[in-house]
């Protein structure tokens, strides 16, 4: 039973991904005065993309079209750690958030090579540019998540959970509070959005994660498209996961997971929201702007593992 | 049987080298005096194996033919890095046999090949050593013969220089190195190391750590930290590339074992602080070390930077482990010491196979400036693919061997925030993100590194027409990237008996099961990441090749291209601090802003270390002998006086003293 639900949660979290997309895009077109376009939009895309065909410039080597299926399957290996709907996930009991965050990297890694392999100026410019924000976005990541870690003294994401959801909400500590802002913060940055990077954008003076892509075309890009949409899913059901669990199932019925499903859809709608009203009142950041905007989260989260020993 | 099979390798060593002398001139000779070296260095990988798996001891005693006591003997860990050297030794030799013969000829191709032998040899030597004149032999040996191999090709102008600060500061550090074993002379007279072991237990706090400081200062030169890293970016990169994957990937480490040797084997645990001063350096060398390495286009010199930055990494778990003996979380300290040692030799395979890859590329394409490389990856798969997997491993990223020891590293960091003491809890728990911005950084580094010189259009016409290099040289490379894989998705193998070797080093301390944790869901993930990516690719439909769109102008070319100048930026301009880059830009004629006849710009790329901490120190030293020289008048009446001087002043010394 308990391992058929955590596929479905995993398989959740990937199908429901351009959902996500689809709800921020409706939500920021309605902020904005607009019409938008159906929620639903994503999933069309997607369907487009995978039926065209591939077109692979002439200089690129076969790593052009490896890389974006390694992002999807380390992003979609990275959506089964994370629980949602119970305190227990797939990978959840010894896969730890170490090895979550680097999966991300080892995707993004493969990405910024394929970017390079375009031959063209535009993939490099996005590679540079990506490589300064996940270079700087490392250590607070790690940080924050190490101090919630540290706090439920297990390193296990399910371990952590299982450990919140004894709390009391209003009995967390600072830790909570300096690690969910420091980890909101790298949030932003690890999946391009306003003030960090704007998904929207094709100019050349701005763009970062559009300019490393630029060069693809077809199902590799539904691939990197997919992917990117499935992590910034697994961030936020991460961050609620850590954060703000309660409301999951605690016992395997039809009816408390409705109920847990219900409360998570509800958790990620805010969180939607929330980015889009962001995203239509921010304006983006200047690029060298984005380490002071890192060097804050990293702040945050010295501050909060140092609390960890101090306050206990 | 054993001993035997022992004694025959440490002869091999010395009879080899001789035959490459003796009958080197004929190819055959010397290919089948290569079979042989390959033989006793895959003998010696079993022997070690044994001894490393399976804790078989073995050992020699040569006191009767050496003037002092010289008896060499095989332990856990010795047969740890003896398994280090021999391992990464059957590659390189491998490599050599193609690369050398392809490269040299003549006299300077037979020394090559004696030398070759004499350095493994030398460096056998060290890490089997268990008396202090053994230890100290082959450490002497194993400058002079990684020198001689330097010089092979020759000593010209800036070469020699570098040469020179290599031999200056290994000398330098192995004097700090025989003043450490010489306190122990009055406790342990033969200097054997289990005497030695049980003299440091009784020894007064204030020798100790005289012994601590100075095997430090001694083993960190060999080991390039951060700031006696300075021959180290010098150095690598002017050997021939199979001499620089063994000094990077296996030299290095033998000052790993001495440091652990000195400071847990002899030592043991000792005041907190001697684990902050690991960390401090650790932080210090992974970190600069990395930042140096993406400001480098020239490829080995950002690989000996990397290997300072590995170094560091290789640190931070020793640190970590002293912390956790000092406040007596023996299980602990084995894990952090674990995730060292796996560090070396995680290293030891991705450093050399990176540095074998820089010899294929220069063998190809007849230079390691990445600027001049690009597409190399089509032209040269097999290559490009041993070093993609080499820079996985190095950057740390799962599925490949470097992150397992950096998790490791991490776990160990966590499990600070269990001691009691709120210092360490503290300080530990924060190195993580030292080590996750190390791991940032390096990722950013050959990104870089693989992007320029393997993805994209060629920038110069030696990297259009390169070709695959020989099937030696290219399964060399695909014999160490193999182990980087292996370790990388079952590192159970090697965490076990590594648990067991550290065991007596940390006061028996026992692996934590948590140890294991990754070793149980990383081949699940490798299955999934593997199975997904392979389906879709078998799958998919055949893509169309194009040419990309250069927004409207006839075409792109390979100028268009990001260099690596370019990519690296931004990270450059963040950290401008750490670089402190010395730029003039000269307009000729002055004044004239718009049509310049000429503009002149130069940038120095000397690090601030050399510029604040070595250049005062080399100038103090150099204006102290002008002014020693006045005693140097030349006139003999003067140097009659010193002498008078000095006699008188004896005299008057023996009476009253």
């Amino acid at each position: 039973m308990t391992p058929a639900l955590n596929i479905l949660q995993a398989a959740l979290l990937v199908l429901m991904a351009p959902l996500l997309r689809g709800v921020i895009a409706r939500l920021k077109a309605r902020i904005q005065n607009r019409q938008g376009a159906s929620i639903f939009r994503p999933y069309s895309d997607l369907w487009k993309l995978f039926r065209k065909q591939d077109l692979v410039p002439d200089t690129a080597s076969a790593l052009f079209r490896i890389a974006p299926v390694i992002l999807f399957a380390t992003t979609v290996v990275a959506a089964a750690f994370v629980p949602v709907l119970h305190g227990g996930a797939l990978a959840g009991a010894t896969g730890d958030f170490i090895l979550l965050v680097y999966l991300l990297a080892l995707g993004r890694f493969f990405v910024l090579l394929g970017a390079m392999d375009g031959g063209s100026a535009f993939g490099g410019m996005g590679a540079s540019r990506e490589a300064l924000v996940s270079t700087l976005a490392e250590a607070p990541l790690l940080l924050g998540l190490a101090a919630v870690a540290i706090l439920s003294r297990s390193s296990s994401v399910q371990g952590i959970v299982q450990w919140t959801l004894n709390q009391d909400f209003f009995q967390l500590s600072a830790v909570h509070a300096l690690a969910f802002t420091a980890l909101t913060l790298v949030a932003i940055a690890e999946t391009g959005r306003i003030p960090v990077d704007n998904p929207t954008t094709h100019l050349e003076l701005t763009m970062i994660h559009e300019a490393m892509v630029l060069e693809y075309s077809g199902p590799s890009l539904a691939w990197i498209e997919w992917a990117s949409a499935v992590k910034l899913n697994v961030i936020l059901a991460l961050l609620i996961a850590l954060f703000v669990p309660w409301g999951m199932a605690a016992e395997f019925t039809p009816a408390a997971l409705a109920t847990a499903l219900a409360v998570y859809v509800l958790k990620a709608l805010l969180l939607a929201g929330a980015i889009a009203i962001v995203e239509s009142s921010v304006a983006k950041l200047r690029m060298y702007m984005v380490p002071d905007f890192l060097g804050v989260a990293s702040a945050l989260a010295i501050l909060a593992v140092v609390f960890t020993a101090l306050m206990r | 049987m054993i001993h035997t099979a022992f004694i025959s390798f440490l002869a091999s060593l010395l009879f080899i080298p001789a035959m490459f002398l003796l009958f080197g001139r004929s190819k055959t000779a010397r290919i089948a005096t290569c079979g042989l070296l390959l033989i006793f260095m895959a003998l010696g990988a079993v022997l070690a194996g044994a001894g490393f798996w399976g804790g078989a001891g073995v050992g020699v005693d040569l006191s009767g033919v050496a003037p002092l006591p010289f008896v060499l003997a095989v332990d856990r860990l010795s047969a740890f890095f003896l398994l280090l050297i021999c391992s990464v030794s059957v590659p390189v030799v491998l490599f050599s046999t193609s690369y050398v013969e392809r490269h040299y000829e003549g006299m300077r191709r037979q020394v090559l090949w004696a030398l070759l032998p004499l350095f493994i040899g030398s460096m056998v030597v060290v890490v089997t050593a268990s008396t202090a004149f053994a230890f100290l032999f082959g450490w002497e040996l194993m400058t002079l013969f990684s020198a001689g191999l330097i010089l092979i090709d020759g000593d010209e102008g800036e070469r020699r220089h570098s040469i020179f600060i290599y031999l200056l500061m290994m000398h330098a550090g192995a004097a700090a190195v025989v003043a450490a074993f010489f306190l122990f002379l009055g406790r342990a007279p033969g200097l054997d190391f289990a005497t030695m072991r049980t003299a440091a237990a009784t020894m007064p706090a204030g020798l100790r750590t005289a012994i601590f400081l100075l095997s430090f200062v001694g083993f960190g030169t060999k080991a390039g930290i951060i700031p006696l890293h300075l021959w180290l970016p010098r150095a690598h990169p002017i050997a021939p590339s199979p001499v620089s994957a063994l000094m990077s990937g296996v030299m290095l480490k033998t000052a790993i074992y001495g440091v652990v040797r000195f400071t847990f084997d002899f030592l043991g645990a000792g005041p907190s602080w001697w684990g902050y001063l690991f960390l401090a350096a650790g932080a210090l060398s992974g970190v600069l070390g990395v930042l140096y390495a993406i400001n480098e286009h020239d490829l080995k010199r950002l690989l000996a930077y990397h290997s300072v930055e590995n170094i560091g990494i290789i640190y931070l778990g020793l640190g970590a482990s002293l912390v956790f003996l000092t406040h007596g979380a023996a299980g602990w300290a084995s894990l952090a010491l674990v995730a060292g040692l796996l560090h070396t030799i995680n290293h030891a395979l991705f450093k050399s196979a990176l540095f074998l890859g820089a010899g294929a590329i220069s063998d190809a394409t007849h230079t390691i400036d990445i600027e001049e490389l690009g597409g190399l990856l089509k032209r040269m798969p097999v290559t490009g693919t041993a070093f993609l997997v080499a820079c996985c491993s190095i950057v740390g990223l799962p599925l490949f061997n470097g992150f397992i020891s950096e998790w490791l590293t991490f776990r160990s960091f966590l499990a600070g925030s269990t001691l009691g003491n709120v210092q360490a809890a503290i300080v530990l728990p924060l190195m993580a993100g030292v080590l996750a911005l190390i791991g940032g950084l390096a990722a950013a580094c050959f990104a870089k590194v693989y992007g320029v010189a393997f993805l994209g259009r060629p920038r110069s016409s030696e990297a259009e027409h390169a070709h695959e290099v020989p099937l030696p040289m290219t399964a060399a490379m695909v014999l160490l990237t193999m182990a980087c894989v292996a370790i990388g998705i079952a590192p159970g193998f090697v965490l076990r008996p590594l648990g067991a070797a550290v065991q007596g080093l940390v006061g028996g301390g026992i692996l934590p099961d948590a140890a294991f944790s990754m070793a149980r869901v990383i081949p699940w993930v490798a299955i999934a990441v593997i199975g997904f990516v392979a389906l879709v690719v078998a799958l998919r439909r055949a893509a169309r090749s194009t040419v990309t769109w250069a927004c409207g102008l006839p075409g792109l070319n390979s100028r268009m291209q990001y260099t690596s100048t370019a990519f690296s930026k931004p990270l450059r301009r963040v950290f401008a601090r750490v670089y402190r880059a010395e730029r003039t830009i000269e307009v000729s004629p002055a004044g004239a802003s718009y049509f310049p006849a000429a503009i002149s710009y130069r940038s120095v790329r000397t690090t601030s270390f050399e510029r604040s901490l070595y250049r005062p120190a080399v100038d103090a030293i150099v204006s102290a002998s002008y002014s020693l020289r006045r005693l140097q008048t030349g006139n003999i009446q003067v140097y009659l006086l010193y002498i008078f001087v000095a006699l008188v002043a004896l005299l008057v010394f023996v009476r009253f003293a």
